[in-house]
């Protein structure tokens, strides 16, 4: 039961862009269009549930004092681990998603569970944890890249689903759709769960 | 409405009647021939782009406030007067889901989110303008040469913006600076009326509706820059009267920077406001990639209004506190500030 709620914490409470607010660069950068955030999310959430996983089991050897650097060290090597799976196996994601795969290293999240959860609970209560925190963070992404792809380009995930006379609204492409998208999706979110607690 | 009730004095109340609906219908009277002058020379598409921009941009706000549950303020005619002018600085063949995709976003985003009339940070027109423009995919709506290629207005209709960024002064032989001041150039439905925009800007400063430090450094701030680019290199950069006289400058000097939220409130500061915008405006003319800056300079220039509000800010010296009783409310402003 305890397990089951630190799973799908991840996925409303504590869904990490909306809720926490935290990996906010890929989540403006790389959602471009739903493929893209798809592929960030199952990125990041290998990464996330793995890390996770390895972090807990040496909570007890890491030094306190150098745990952070101890923690980049992990995650590094799960980042290269995806960078080389995707370069050979899905180059066209890896070449959309450019810089950002490598960056998955200094992503808030994925250090922040690290630090807050993983360092002090069980190696599968922080698997769950990861899990749950990178389909939450998969979903926001995919969300956020499908209003923006279909309003933007008119497309979702590479299909046509807008009649034929759309002129794709491309603002929403650009850098500046993706705040305006995030801040009217929390918005709505505040308001459903404002709404949910009276 | 709900208002605030502030008043707690006894009778004699004193108002001199201004409202913020008066406002507006000033705005309204002030923009009345530009907008007869759009409607004579484009026709029915003037009518249709200007009416569907004010029509959604009072339901973009009644909308908004309706789901927030705010009280629904369309009846002062704020939203309306940002509707106006946003269709007057576009061109009559704009297509109308433009026009109202620009005024869900910059009423909705530029002025409700940040709280409504008097809070916005920039003015919801400018907002919804530089919106459409950065939009790569509708940059041709808003390209004045290519769309208003069918309308016959008995006189030469092409951008001398784009002519100037395209040919340089050279190219600009032909616009005498009497047909730019009659308003016979290619732009905006309203904002190449230059004389009725400026009757109309004259009109709102003598009522006192706009400050006039704004416009005159504005203008001020364009015959400065461009005569110093002029005078370096008269090949390539156009004189300032010129600039003055071609593009959004009126319409921007008089209407666009003067929003009330957005500008800043003392003296000093609105006269560098003026005078930035007026500048960078031409430096964004001669070095942008779009033919006009005044949107983007005024924008740019809003940023920094907190700023410039500091600039020579009277000292509030610290008042003596006095116990509120009636005999002090009563009394006059003077009387109370200390003076």
């Amino acid at each position: 039961m305890k397990l089951l709620k630190v799973f799908t914490r991840g996925l409303w409470n504590e869904i990490p862009p909306f809720r926490l607010v935290l990996g906010l660069c890929p989540t403006l950068a790389v959602t471009r269009s739903a493929e893209d955030g798809l592929g960030m999310g199952l990125a990041v959430i290998f990464v996330l549930a793995c890390s996770n996983m390895l972090v807990s089991s040496l909570r007890n050897l890491i030094p306190r004092q150098v745990r952070i650097a101890c923690f980049v060290v992990i995650i590094a090597s799960f980042v290269v681990v995806v960078e080389l799976l995707s370069q050979a196996f899905f180059y066209p994601i890896y070449q959309s998603l450019g810089i950002f795969i490598p960056l998955i290293v200094v992503n808030c999240i994925i250090l922040g569970r690290a630090e807050a959860f993983a360092s002090r609970n069980g190696i599968i209560a922080s698997g769950l944890d990861g899990l749950g925190m990178g389909l939450g963070f998969t979903l926001s992404l995919t969300v956020l890249g499908s209003i923006r792809e279909i309003l933007g380009q008119g497309t979702f995930f590479g299909a046509e689903v807008m009649w034929s006379s759309f002129r794709p609204f491309s603002f929403m492409v650009e850098a500046p759709g993706a705040f305006v998208t995030l801040g009217i999706l929390l918005a709505i979110m505040n308001a459903i769960s404002k709404s949910h607690q009276s | 409405m709900k208002t605030l009730d502030l008043t707690v004095s006894p009778a004699p109340h004193i108002h001199c009647g201004a409202r913020i609906t008066g406002v507006a219908y000033n705005f309204f009277l002030a923009l009345l021939p530009t907008v007869a002058f759009g409607v004579y020379y484009y026709g029915f598409d003037a009518i249709r782009v200007i009416g569907a921009s004010i029509a959604s941009a009072m339901i973009a706000e009644a909308v908004f406030q309706y789901i927030m549950k705010k009280p629904i303020t369309i009846a002062d005619g704020s939203a309306a007067v940002s509707g106006l002018l946003l269709a007057l600085i576009l061109p009559a063949s704009v297509p109308l889901y433009l026009v109202v995709v620009a005024n869900f976003v910059g009423i909705i985003i530029a002025k409700q989110c940040f709280g409504g009339l008097g809070a916005s940070p920039l003015n919801p027109v400018l907002v919804s303008w530089a919106i459409i423009r950065v939009t790569n995919t509708w940059a041709g709506f808003l390209d004045f040469d290519l769309t208003l290629i069918n309308y016959d207005t008995g006189f030469l209709l092409q951008y001398p913006l784009a002519v100037l960024k395209a040919e340089g002064s050279a190219g600009l032989a032909h616009f005498s600076l009497l047909d730019l001041f009659l308003g016979r150039q290619g732009g905006g439905i309203g904002a190449s009326a230059i004389i009725w925009l400026l009757a109309g800007g004259l009109y709102l400063v003598v009522r006192g509706m706009i400050r006039w430090e704004i416009p005159c450094s504005f203008l001020l701030g364009v015959i400065v820059v461009a005569g110093i680019f002029w005078l370096g290199n008269s090949k390539t950069y156009a004189n300032p009267m010129f600039h003055i006289l071609a593009g959004n400058v009126m319409i921007g000097a008089f209407f666009l920077s003067t929003d009330n939220s957005s500008a800043p409130v003392n003296r000093w500061g609105m006269v560098v406001f003026g005078f930035g915008c007026g500048a960078m405006t031409v430096v964004l003319r001669a070095w942008s990639v779009y033919p006009d800056g005044v949107v983007f300079a005024c924008l740019l220039m809003s940023l920094f209004t907190p700023l410039f509000d500091k600039l020579r800010a009277k000292q509030v010296l610290p008042q003596p506190v006095y116990p509120i009783t009636p005999a002090t409310i009563s009394g006059t402003v003077e009387e109370r500030s200390g003076q």
